[in-house]
């Protein structure tokens, strides 16, 4: 029977009313769609009973205090934690993404050194440990060490292995805490600063970013909201005085915008009135700070800073009004700014009493180091890696024979970030001891990986900002990749190869020592426990005038715009770069696809003749940076915001090549009197690309 | 003209020689067959626990219930199937002479690995189905389920099996044939009076995360 063509359309025909009763389309249709979301990427949820571990954030530098939910042993999500005082039932963005960072491409893997032909290959821990002794037994003393954990003992163990090979040079990256140290010497003081927010009623802060970077972030946020119960009164005022609108100051029930750089300044606005209304301190130079003060006047101030003259009347009235005022100086993007700054609002907070008063400033004790041959605190914070960089590269210091860097990023961290890398390659011998292949293990000889804070046993002792003097420990709760190893053991090990008696056996040695020294009790602290403390320590310090009086900067900044760096913790640190699911935090004009964009008011734009999305280059003598136009009219007059955070070179897809790095365009000067490095005050030109 | 006949030159009539519409229902049925019966078999693939296991033994042999292993954690999460070290309670030693318990003992309690049970009703990640919302407790605030009923609402009754049910696994989405698809959730999702006592709506977050 032969089929001819019509039978054949006939069949086919058949087929296909037949199929399409069939589940055959609908099905494949159904299927093919569940197929496209089923990529072998994706990561998938692993079942198991929850459990919830305490720990602090060693990522953050808010240090905040989180709960690490487990499944096996595998963190796979970060909650607030209600009981930890940096915490108090808030969150950082940064500390949230550490569980999804434990599996960051950017992580180094294995031991890699610098071949030859310049490329990095993996090598043995064996290997690593030979070359690293060899290099640091051959630089004979000539050595510097850089920290980028402000507030860990690994410091203790970094200088003492540093003072023990006869180097002076450990730093610690910059920071708020420096400027704060210095100025606490400056006055005559013991200990850090503490910040009572909690207590007070009228918080003031002039330049720090409290409620999105400035010291113990998630705390400070704590007490804000604490002072505002929902459908009740605010017991509490916030002042936020800065150049942008950021979110302390969108927060904040009053913005007062100052100039970049010119907190000190303000603050000794505020002192000028104070003392005008009957304010005094009882301090042996109060009279001289009186007479400098008295400079200050409202009409010089608004002058300096570009304040509304009854705006800084009216918050010198209310900080009289006040029970509980205290004052907070800082840069809006937590470096980079003088001591006389912070001595102008300490001192502020003398005149209003509030020197270890109750919702004021407090003066805390910080623990003595528990390594030998280990730098105090105090000294540690007196180094200034910045000034010691600039004098290398001027000459008037030779480059050291090798530098350490542990957890520190100063390619990419420090003001002008290209002159710095420059100075870096000086060195001859670099090791860095890293968890991520950042920007200054790109310039490395030797990398050394280290577990991530949730792998690890480490601590943390009162942060720059806190309230009270505390410490706890970061508890390893996930398991260690194969070939890290942690830093503590490894450096103490590392000294005893070098012949250096550091006085430990171990890195849980150093811990427990610290504790002891804090006061705190180790097992409470290995429960997860927070040792806290609410002593202070007793002083009369002065004002500090005569430094003051040199320091404080009364000159505008060069070019015929400032620049403003916004900090914001989601963009990551120079430690962490952004966070792979922090992308999707970072504001669509803020970054578009790779390019940057700065925020200026309408006035600046008109001035400058650009418009929304206009692409326009802002340099200085420091360097320049492409970006286009954002329109905002939450920053000063002849100001541009630009967020810092951005223009990696390293790290992976998630940061490199995205945006530009502000810290290009930040030039380092030195304060008159503390010879403190400072950037907080950079100006440039801008043009139209 | 004559060559130009409309009909084939045999004189056989066109319905005559392939039935008319023979060739449009043998087509058809051929794509019944293909999509009803053998397209089934060519997109599903059978597989086996990795352990045989008898849930009658453990119901009526041991006096277990469901929820001896399928039960709630405290914090409210579903356990859902044991793990090894909760089997080895009562099989750190063989109990019985069957050799598939002493193959689950040597392989799985001496090792401490888990076994790789097959989920016959497994949702996707983008999916969150919490067994405690969906409890004898809440559901019988209107119905009077017992607990096997209410399960098997959506699971197979396998508690008065000896084997465990074959698993067709879909080759395409990787998921098994019983994976239960938004209609059957819907069922009681997009049921207004479910919801005006459960207040479990139908919008698309309360399930999708």
């Amino acid at each position: 029977m032969a089929v001819d063509r019509r039978g054949f359309l006939k069949f086919v025909a058949g087929v296909s009313a037949g199929v399409m009763v069939t589940p055959i389309p609908w099905k494949l249709l159904d299927d093919a769609s569940i197929w496209t979301q089923n990529w072998p990427w994706i990561p998938s949820n692993v079942d198991g009973a929850s459990t919830y571990v305490s720990t602090v954030s060693k990522l953050c530098p808010s240090c905040v205090g989180m709960k690490v939910r487990l499944v096996g042993d595998r963190p796979v999500r970060v909650l607030p934690d209600d009981n930890h005082p940096l915490s108090k039932g808030g969150i950082s963005s940064l500390a949230v993404a550490e569980a999804q960072m434990l599996h960051s491409p950017a992580r180094v893997k294995r031991p890699l050194k610098r071949a030859a032909d310049g490329a990095y290959v993996a090598i043995s821990w064996e290997e690593a440990d030979a070359l690293l002794a060899e290099k640091l037994a051959a630089a004979k003393g000539s050595l510097a060490c850089v920290s980028g954990d402000e507030t860990g003992s690994i410091n203790d163990v970094l200088s003492a292995m540093t003072g023990k090979a006869g180097s002076s040079n450990f730093y610690l990256m910059p920071s708020e805490a420096q400027p704060a140290a210095k100025a606490v010497a400056a006055m005559g003081g013991e200990g850090q600063l503490g910040y009572d927010i909690e207590n007070s009623d009228y918080v003031l802060a002039i330049g720090a970013n409290i409620l999105e970077s400035w010291g113990t972030v998630i705390r400070n946020r704590a007490a804000f909201k604490a002072t505002r119960p929902h459908g009740e009164e605010p017991a509490a005022t916030f002042v936020f005085a800065g150049p942008v609108q950021n979110n302390t100051a969108a927060g904040a029930d009053q913005w007062v915008p100052i100039k970049a750089g010119t907190e000190g300044a303000f603050a000794l606005g505020i002192a000028h009135l104070l003392i005008k209304a009957g304010a005094t301190a009882d301090a042996a130079d109060f009279s001289a700070f009186a007479r400098l003060a008295g400079t200050f006047t409202p009409a010089k101030v608004a002058e300096l800073t570009g304040v509304n003259e009854d705006q800084l009347k009216d918050v010198a009235k209310a900080l009289l009004k006040a029970r509980r005022p205290l004052v907070i100086t800082g840069s809006e993007f937590g470096q980079g700014t003088g001591a006389a700054s912070v001595l102008a609002g300490v001192a502020v907070n003398m005149l209003l009493g509030g020197l270890n008063r109750k919702g004021g400033l407090k003066l805390l004790p910080v623990a003595g180091p528990v390594v030998d041959g280990a730098m105090t605190r105090a000294e540690m914070l007196g180094k200034d890696f910045v000034a010691y960089m600039s004098r290398i590269n001027a000459g008037k210091d030779k480059a050291p024979a090798a530098m350490v860097f542990y957890e520190a990023n100063p390619a990419y961290a420090l003001p002008q970030a290209a002159k710095m890398a420059e100075v870096l390659a000086k060195v001859p011998f670099k090791a860095t001891f890293t968890t991520f292949l950042d920007e200054t293990a790109m310039l490395c000889d030797l990398v050394l990986p280290v577990p991530m804070g949730l792998e690890r046993l480490d601590d943390v002792a009162t942060p720059y900002g806190s309230g009270q003097a505390l410490y706890c420990l970061a508890r390893p709760v996930a398991p260690m990749p194969a070939h890290v190893k942690p830093a503590g053991d490894y450096i103490i090990a590392l000294a005893g190869k070098l012949g250096m008696d550091l006085g430990v056996g171990t890195w849980e040695e150093v811990l427990q020592a610290k504790a002891r020294a804090m006061g705190a009790d180790w097992d409470s602290l290995m429960d997860g426990n927070v040792h806290v403390s609410s002593s202070t320590v007793n002083a009369q310090p002065a004002f500090g005038a005569g430094m003051l009086q040199k320091g404080i900067a009364t000159k505008a900044a060069e070019g015929d715009y400032a620049i403003a760096p916004v900090h914001k913790l989601n963009v990551g640190t120079a430690k962490t770069a952004i966070p792979p699911y922090n992308n999707k935090t970072i504001r669509r004009w803020e970054l578009q696809g790779k390019e940057l964009y700065v925020a200026m008011n309408g006035a600046t734009a008109r001035k400058l003749g650009v418009m929304k999305h206009d692409k326009i280059v802002v340099s200085n003598k420091s360097g320049s940076i492409s970006a286009r136009v954002n329109i905002f009219e939450g920053v000063m007059n002849d100001t541009v915001a630009v967020l810092m955070g951005l223009g990696h070179t390293a790290f992976d897809q998630f940061s490199k090549g995205k945006g530009e790095n502000v810290m290009q365009l930040l030039t380092v000067g030195f304060e008159s009197g503390t010879g403190l490095s400072v950037w907080n005050m950079a100006g440039a030109t801008i043009s139209k690309a | 003209m004559a060559d130009r006949h409309l009909h084939p030159a045999n004189g056989n009539s066109a319905p005559s020689q392939f039935g008319g519409a023979a060739p449009f229902f043998v087509g058809l049925v051929v794509a019944l067959i293909l999509g009803w019966w053998a397209f089934p078999q060519m997109l599903f693939s059978q597989k086996h626990q990795p352990v045989r296991f008898s849930h009658k033994v453990h119901m009526e042999g041991a006096g277990m219930e469901c929820k001896s292993c399928h039960f709630l954690r405290e914090d409210g999460s579903y356990a859902g199937l044991p793990t090894t070290e909760s089997c080895a309670e009562c099989h750190s030693e063989p109990m019985g002479e069957d050799p598939e318990e002493a193959r689950f003992i040597e392989e799985y309690v001496n090792t401490g690995k888990e076994v790789e049970w097959l989920v016959y009703q497994k949702q996707p990640d983008n999916v969150f189905f919490s067994h405690a919302a969906h409890s004898v407790d809440s559901c019988n605030n209107c119905h009077e389920f017992t607990e096997t009923e209410l399960c098997s609402q959506c699971h197979p009754n396998v508690a008065e099996t000896d084997e465990a049910p074959v698993y067709y696994e879909n080759k395409l989405t990787k998921y098994s044939k019983q994976t239960m698809k938004m209609w059957r959730c819907e069922r009681c999702h997009a049921n207004p009076e479910h919801f005006g006592t459960t207040r479990s709506s139908n919008a698309c977050y309360v399930c999708h995360k």
